[in-house]
């Protein structure tokens, strides 16, 4: 993750005007990392983590596909730049994925009996409403709720 | 994981199965449950053998189960392998030993290398197809066993832990804590010892069941000698009066059976004194039925009460004592009664919610005319006019009351009871707005279909007096094909 203003890095134009929300969300994701774990639980310390990195991308995707006020190169040059996942971007393009907080929460891989997170069940199916997912912290992305 | 898949399973004894075996409560209620399997996924807490552990959830407010140990020595004590609990009865191993009198505890070794090496070999005895000296199919089941057996799956025990952060007073996790917000039952039975009830040594749980068992009381005969009754309760609809005589008839002679299904209970009358002692004393704690476990006592004598005749004496009052306590309903007599009226009587509503008529004074001598108001050719108002829809409805049960009319003449010997429960056949002006030539008395009344036909029959077969007759006469044979038309018709009544 580029931090630092280099002189080699050619910036599109309109970047003054995203750098700064994205140099605080760099500054947040870098307290989140050194956090210390004491009283969390051993999941819980990556949920952070997991949730900065959805707000970063997030805030790339709204401005380039929901709110148009990024050029196209500029856009790319963030995702080039590691400023935003790619491959959770991709998802959220999709139908009924919009709100996807990870990339682990649909992989099957990753689950007994090849299913999804439970946050990914949508709240009026749910048995337990409340539930807090063990990769990520959500509390439920399906698109409905 | 390497390492694990170029061993050479067999050489090492490391066990391996298929399926795991659970008792009912272990496996849960729900017939979806979804199984992961891990071979050699953990040592056995007995002989520290790795096994194939299953996991499953065992319901749906469950937390996940899994085997604690290994095929082996479950099968060695003919127990589950996730309670430790025997797979027949239910009880820990200390219980079913002493009730049993079995005592393998000598056989199986309990440390180290002994161990390792005596489940070995019974395992590749087993495998090898060699049977072993399994006596615990063969064992009959004696008294103490059946009394203290476990009946039921018990559920409860795969409810979450408790949360132990909460109990500090220290859990974060508010709503979405899986773990029971419980404070834990402290006492002796909470130090529990797996090895120990493995092996049937120095079980707290144990011990309190066999104290308890000692000390169950047995059903001891009143001191009224004229009751010859048993109560038998908690029955289910699976429970037939059949079932019930093979159970009893063995004690002495039944005089008769009243199976009352409405309040799941059963009256079991025997023509001696001796007899119903002889059956409480044998049955009192063991009656288990097709695994339902039933409760024994002694039925009460009913007070003497006033009856205009003995065959025929209100049904409503015999209501009136269902109504009331239960044991008391018994009585020979009563039951002759209940014979003809058949089991559903009970479900008549009391006779004193008449709906605009004082209820007549129960004297056991008969009426005057002059104290019936229909005699007198009073009309009683119904709800619906002359439609015996009215009357089939229960609608609190409040019309039939006086609805039922004292049948004519030719009906009423069979008939079921007017509520003023006096006899005389009515005089002919009575016959006037409710009996249209009527149908031969589909009459036993039985209660049961009446509170069944919801719908309102159609006037023409059901009318008049057998509307009277407060439990819809119609035999099974009458009553489905008329709810079919009566639907409708009760649809555009309501219109």
């Amino acid at each position: 993750m580029p931090k630092v203003r280099t002189n080699r890095i050619k910036y599109p134009d309109g970047w003054e005007l995203i750098e700064p929300t994205l140099r605080e969300l760099d500054a947040k994701m870098r307290e989140a990392e050194i956090d210390p774990h004491d009283g969390k639980r051993k999941c819980e310390g990556l949920w952070p983590i997991f949730k900065i990195a959805h707000q970063r991308s997030r805030y790339i995707f709204d401005l380039h596909y929901k709110r148009n006020e990024i050029s196209k190169e500029l856009y790319e040059f963030c995702l080039e730049q590691g400023y935003a996942d790619r491959n959770l971007i991709a998802k959220w393009k999709k139908l009924g994925y919009e709100r996807l907080c990870c990339l682990r929460c649909i992989q099957p891989r990753d689950h007994n009996f090849s299913t999804t997170c439970v946050c990914r069940v949508p709240q009026h199916l749910r048995e337990e409403k409340v539930v807090e997912c063990v990769h990520c912290g959500c509390r439920g992305c399906a698109s409905g709720d | 994981m390497a390492h694990r898949l170029l061993r050479d399973h067999e050489a090492d004894g490391w066990e391996r199965s298929d399926f795991p075996i659970i008792c009912e409560s272990c496996l849960g209620d729900n017939p979806y449950v979804r199984m992961t399997k891990a071979d050699y996924d953990k040592e056995c807490k007995i002989c520290t053998r790795p096994f194939t552990v299953f996991r499953w959830r065992p319901g749906r407010d469950a937390r996940y189960k899994k085997t604690e140990v290994c095929q082996t020595c479950s099968k060695l004590k003919n127990v589950c392998q996730v309670c430790l609990l025997d797979l027949e009865y239910g009880l820990p191993v200390q219980v079913r030993d002493t009730a049993l009198s079995i005592n393998s505890n000598d056989a199986i070794p309990k440390s180290d290398v002994n161990r390792e090496y005596f489940a070995e070999e019974h395992d590749r005895r087993a495998r090898a197809g060699l049977d072993y000296e399994s006596s615990y199919g063969k064992v009959r089941p004696n008294d103490t066993i059946l009394k203290l057996q476990r009946t039921t799956p018990y559920y409860k025990r795969n409810r979450a832990h408790i949360c132990s952060f909460y109990v500090r007073g220290e859990c974060t996790r508010g709503a979405e804590c899986p773990y029971r917000h419980e404070m834990p039952v402290t006492g002796e039975l909470s130090q529990q010892n797996i090895k120990d009830r493995y092996y049937g040594v120095n079980d707290p749980v144990a011990l309190k069941l066999l104290n308890k068992a000692g000390e169950m009381p047995s059903l001891e005969p009143p001191e009224d000698e004229s009751i010859k009754t048993l109560y038998v309760g908690g029955l289910d609809k699976r429970v037939t009066e059949q079932d019930l005589r093979d159970n009893f008839y063995a004690h002495g002679e039944i005089e008769t059976i009243k199976m009352v299904l409405d309040k799941a209970c059963a009256f079991v009358t025997y023509t001696t004194r001796e007899g119903a002692e002889k059956a409480a004393e044998e049955l009192s704690n063991k009656l288990v039925i097709k695994g339902l476990r039933l409760k024994l006592m002694w039925g009460k004598p009913q007070a003497p009460r006033p009856e205009s005749e003995t065959s025929e004496g209100g049904t409503q009052q015999v209501a009136v004592a269902h109504g009331g306590m239960l044991p008391r309903a018994v009585i020979s007599q009563q039951q002759n009664q209940f014979q003809p009226s058949g089991p559903g009587v009970q479900d008549q509503p009391p006779p004193m919610q008449y709906f605009n008529i004082p209820p007549p004074p129960q004297l056991d001598r008969a009426f005057y005319p002059s104290m019936d108001p229909q005699r007198m050719g009073a009309l009683v108002p119904s709800h619906d006019g002359e439609s015996k829809s009215g009357s089939e409805k229960p609608q609190q049960g409040q019309h039939y009351p006086y609805q039922a009319m004292p049948p004519p003449p030719e009906q009423y010997p069979t008939q079921l009871y007017p509520p003023y429960g006096y006899m005389q056949p009515m005089p002919p002006y009575q016959q006037y707005p409710y009996h249209p030539a009527m149908p031969p008395p589909q009459a036993p009344p039985a209660t049961q279909q009446y509170q069944h036909s919801g719908p309102p029959r159609p006037p023409p077969p059901v009318s008049g007096p057998s509307t009277s007759a407060p439990p819809v006469p119609s035999s099974s044979g009458s009553a489905p094909p008329v709810p079919g038309p009566s639907a409708d018709a009760s649809g555009s009544s309501h219109q």
